[in-house]
């Protein structure tokens, strides 16, 4: 066949759902690199992919994570955080990136405030206890480090813009209890954001909502990011 | 380049992955940036959504640690993907495993820096899952070698590079609403059951051309709303 009358095809085809001929034909075309056929099934390819865009997303059970690591890790049971290090080391600087960051501290500004966010961040993140959760799209992506004992580091992308006269706080949500307000912040203007709340957490799920400045006592709007712990 | 990150510079976190001038308007100034090694940053590069590349040439090197950022980026989707077509939480774990180390196993393929990592990896979760449920069903005859096909890396090679975007996320479910009753039936019956028009022709009682008007038809109005390049 040509790949005139296969072009109706090239979807079907990406979905795994083309019957013979036109199925061995398409996969013939494509094995001799064909010039029409491989950018139409790759454009095909790349509808299909949309479509998982719009299945209903679920999160999947935490041990699957380590299921999935325990299959490539050297060491079984090593933690994975020890994996970062050695490659910021290497990589970091290898990729020329640039910086920034606001933290907006929920305690009193030190002297040094830079200083002290790193500190405190660093405690955070280096806090054996520390629990981790990631979130991803629709809303944002990013990740929450929660200490128990030390606070709440946060981390996003791709956060929404705001109209003016709103912010974003932030909400623990105790066990069987109202949110909690953990102050406020704003995205920078690439939409990403970092910000640490200091003090003990207990926590079984952290939020985010989008609020008028200054902030709410409880959450006025749906929460944009509910992530469970 | 230190060996050992030394905590004690300011607290600058990388938050771009793209150079720019440092401006007056930063709130810190960078100071030892060579000792600036943060896991934050680990993050934030993750999250900048512009290391496919990286990630795929980490992958190439089999370092673990880029499967767990894989896993972190796409295993939400992945899962989400697959447990929309088996529809059994426990297997939908089996097949995001087989999933993950299949990527794993063939990132040898892939080209860095032209291929788009994410949707190569959903490809695979779905076709997984489709295959699944067809051996259950011992509907289609399995076919790996279709499989492969369709997984093979080349087919990824300079794909639109948002087509995971958030935007994407929004406009997709747009055009689906979009779609009529029909054109709606089909799409999903192929997309999370793997039906061929044949069968569904059969699943819906309708001549095989009405079937393959409507899919026609659906793929027309995604691709119009997706503003992607019509192939059909
Ligand atoms: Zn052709």
């Amino acid at each position: 066949m040509n790949c005139e009358e296969l072009r109706s095809d090239y979807a079907a085809w990406a979905m795994g759902t083309a019957e013979d001929p036109e199925r061995s034909e398409i996969t013939a075309h494509l094995e001799r690199d064909c010039d029409v056929c491989v950018p139409g099934v790759r454009s095909a390819l790349a509808t299909v992919t949309s479509m998982s865009l719009a299945v209903r997303q679920v999160d999947p059970p935490r041990r699957l994570r380590k299921r999935i690591l325990a299959l490539v890790m050297p060491e079984p049971g090593k933690s994975w955080f020890s994996f970062w290090l050695p490659w910021a080391v290497s990589a970091a600087f290898a990729l020329a990136l640039l910086i920034v960051v606001i933290p907006r501290a929920a305690t009193p500004p030190a002297a040094h405030p830079g200083e002290t966010a790193y500190k405190e961040v660093i405690d955070i993140l280096n806090d054996p206890l520390t629990k981790d959760a990631a979130f991803g799209e629709p809303a944002a992506r990013g990740r929450f480090f929660v200490s128990p004992s030390k606070g709440v580091v946060f981390i996003a992308a791709h956060l929404p813009t705001l109209d003016p006269g709103r912010t974003f706080e932030m909400w623990v949500i105790p066990d069987g209890g109202k949110p909690i307000p953990a102050g406020t912040f704003h995205a920078l203007p690439d939409s990403t954001a970092v910000y640490f709340h200091q003090g003990p957490v207990s926590a079984a799920a952290m939020a985010i909502s989008v609020e008028p400045d200054g902030g709410s006592p409880q959450p006025t709007t749906t929460p944009i990011i509910v992530t469970k712990l | 380049m230190h060996a050992a990150p030394a905590f004690s510079p300011p607290l600058v976190l990388v938050l771009t992955s793209h150079p720019y001038p440092f401006s007056s308007q930063q709130r810190y100034h960078l100071q030892s940036a060579d000792r600036m090694i943060l896991p934050a940053l680990i993050l934030a590069l993750e999250l900048s959504g512009e290391h496919d590349e990286e990630l795929a040439l980490r992958l190439r090197r089999k370092e673990p640690q880029a499967m767990a950022d894989l896993y972190d980026r796409f295993g939400r989707l992945a899962y989400s993907v697959i447990l929309a077509v088996v529809r059994d939480a426990s297997l939908a774990e089996d097949l995001v495993q087989e999933t993950f180390l299949r990527v794993w196993n063939r990132a040898h393929a892939f080209e860095p820096g032209r291929g788009a990592l994410g949707p190569w990896l959903l490809t695979i979760a779905r076709n997984r899952a489709i295959d699944h449920i067809r051996s259950v069903g011992s509907r289609m005859q399995r076919n790996s070698s279709e499989f492969d096909a369709r997984e093979h890396p080349s087919l990824f090679v300079d794909m639109e590079r948002d087509v995971l975007n958030n935007d994407h996320a929004r406009i997709i479910r747009l055009a689906m609403a979009k779609l009529n009753e029909n054109q709606r039936k089909v799409i999903e019956l192929a997309y999370y059951e793997g039906l061929s028009q044949t069968e569904m022709a059969d699943r819906m009682d309708q001549p095989l051309g009405t079937i393959k008007t409507w899919v026609r038809g659906a793929l027309k109005v995604l691709r119009a709303e997706l503003g992607q390049e019509a192939a059909a």
